[in-house]
């Protein structure tokens, strides 16, 4: 039983230290790719237009 | 547990719930066509394809079925997030599915089968799509409401107008700007639902404290607490089923097979999966941990699925409260917009569209898009107010997905790497995998035999069928779509 506790926990740890990081990282970089994509679509839009 | 939710509380909601709206409706003037609308022109980097992955799937619906887990199996429930993460992972060392269905430039799941089978079988597969998916959605609401009513300590009727006006609202962005507003307030929404799940972990760990959640579950539950293998809801079946059923969820749910079409390659599609696998880790065992904490906290003989925002009710602050109601809308609104825009896509796209011997323009199916995303709120509003689940919700969303995700990730493998494959097998693996599924309404079959026995016939269905048949098969698969 103490096994699985021990495993478990374990796992915890690093799922939550993995979604604590990746989810700052993604905020950060994730509004470059927000810009990028704002900017082709722009682009894309004034295209068809023209 | 009283609630300390106040008018602060509600202030914080109010500011986020606004904010989301205005960024949505932003994103209404970028849609120019139908690969806009739906696949937001394909021009999703990794990041944000990860941020929109993420908010798709980590919806109040999510925490609430994980937390009712947890609460009811303790730390043996945590198999379910490991390997719903792991597969991810998997999926995007290896590419396995999702690097050749992105390559396709596909828009929706059932049109793979147009291009590789027939399309009389895109449009059944697309009816089996849209049926699973909207029943599946259609108890979203109920769920959600019970968390907000439970949080807030507003009455359950009163609970259903706010949520018929979440919906409406999501339903306003959605239907204007399509995946571009999707993926702006997606990113919001993931913010918010990070800080609000990490907010409610660490608050749950700190008062229900990490020994007495160990002897509360050694007391209550027993080795069932602690091995799936001696839980009679888990053993080798479940395990297995879970494989299989997130192998498929991961390549072919709709709404996240949309992120992945969406991508601006395949490799960046493997990268998003590979990313959002560690954050799918934390999705399922973050939520559990809050459902063992309810159980140290409230005791054994709670509602399973009421225990955790009863629990956070009592032990959250005013003011903490409001921002992780506020991060809780984020994870419904994010949800419920996704799966409107990706049911709606199947009926306008593979129902419709197919059965039109006139195809129409750009502008006129992103109309149809618009019309179709209607009808399916006006559906999941009245079968969230009268259904009642028939047991763990966890398990109804497993079920009522398999319904069609046995089939379909049967037939997408047979189609992809496969080639004796025919359209009559791809016809006998998706009724196999549906009649399986469907069984478990009818007949009262365990959830993981239900589910591992849907995934057995419509394997069994597609190697039947493919050699009983001999069709030429087309071995190059093309893009059908109409951009």
């Amino acid at each position: 039983m103490d096994y699985w506790y021990y495993f478990w926990m374990a796992n915890f740890v690093v799922a939550g230290s993995a979604f604590a990081v990746i989810a700052v990282i993604v905020l950060v970089r994730g509004i470059g790719d927000l810009r990028q994509m704002f900017s082709r679509l722009g682009e894309e839009s004034h295209r068809r237009q023209s | 547990m009283t609630t300390h939710f106040t008018g602060l509380d509600w202030g914080i909601v109010a500011v986020y719930v606004g904010a989301t709206i205005a960024a949505g409706l932003y994103g209404r003037k970028f849609v120019g066509g139908i690969s806009d609308f739906l696949v937001a022109g394909r021009e999703l980097g990794t990041f944000i394809g990860i941020a929109t992955l993420a908010a798709t799937e980590i919806g109040t619906i999510t925490f609430m079925y994980y937390a009712e887990l947890g609460y009811k199996t303790g730390y043996a429930s945590f198999v379910n997030g490991l390997i719903a993460g792991l597969v991810m992972i998997f999926i995007g060392r290896t590419g396995f599915i999702v690097k050749q269905m992105r390559a396709l430039n596909l828009m929706t799941v059932p049109e793979f089968f147009e291009a590789k089978f027939s399309r009389k079988l895109r449009v059944l597969t697309g009816i089996l799509v849209a049926v699973g998916g909207i029943l599946n959605m259609g108890v979203f609401l109920k769920v959600e409401g019970t968390f907000l009513a439970i949080i807030s300590g507003i009455s359950l009727d009163h609970i259903k107008a706010v949520m018929t006006g979440i919906l409406l609202l999501e339903l306003v962005y959605t239907v204007l700007g399509g995946m571009v507003s999707i993926v702006i307030t997606d990113f919001i929404q993931f913010v918010a639902l990070s800080l609000g799940t990490i907010l409610i972990t660490l608050w749950s760990l700190q008062t229900a404290g990490v020994h007495a959640m160990y002897e509360s579950v050694r007391t209550n539950l027993g080795a069932g607490g602690f091995s799936p293998l001696a839980n009679t809801e888990y053993g080798w079946a479940f395990i297995i089923f879970q494989v299989l059923l997130w192998l498929a969820i991961h390549t072919c749910w709709q709404t996240t097979a949309m992120r992945t079409f969406s991508t601006r390659s395949p490799e960046v599609s493997k990268r998003v999966f590979s990313w959002a696998g560690f954050i799918f880790l934390g999705r399922g065992m973050m939520p559990m941990i809050w459902g063992i904490a309810a159980l140290a906290l409230l005791g054994p003989n709670q509602n399973s699925l009421e225990a955790m925002p009863r629990m956070l009710a009592g032990i959250l602050p005013s003011g903490i409260l409001g921002l992780v109601v506020a991060g809780m809308l984020a994870a419904t609104m994010s949800v419920n917009s996704s799966y409107l825009l990706a049911w709606s896509s199947i009926i306008s796209q593979d129902i419709m569209l197919p059965l039109r011997r006139k195809p129409l323009s750009s502008r006129q199916q992103v109309l149809l898009n618009r019309a179709a995303n209607v009808f399916v709120s006006i559906f999941v509003l009245f079968w969230g107010l009268w259904y009642t689940l028939p047991g763990p919700t966890y398990f109804y969303l497993n079920i009522t997905g398999s319904i069609y995700l046995s089939g379909t990730l049967i037939a997408v493998i047979a189609g992809l790497f496969w080639k004796r494959a025919t359209t009559l097998g791809g016809y006998c693996a998706m009724a196999g995998g549906a009649i399986a599924s469907i069984g478990f309404f009818f007949f009262k079959v365990p959830a993981s035999y239900a589910g591992l026995g849907s995934f057995a016939m419509a394997a069994a269905g597609m190697v039947l069928g493919s050699l009983a048949s001999k069709e030429p098969v087309t071995t190059a698969v093309v893009n059908v779509t109409t951009t």
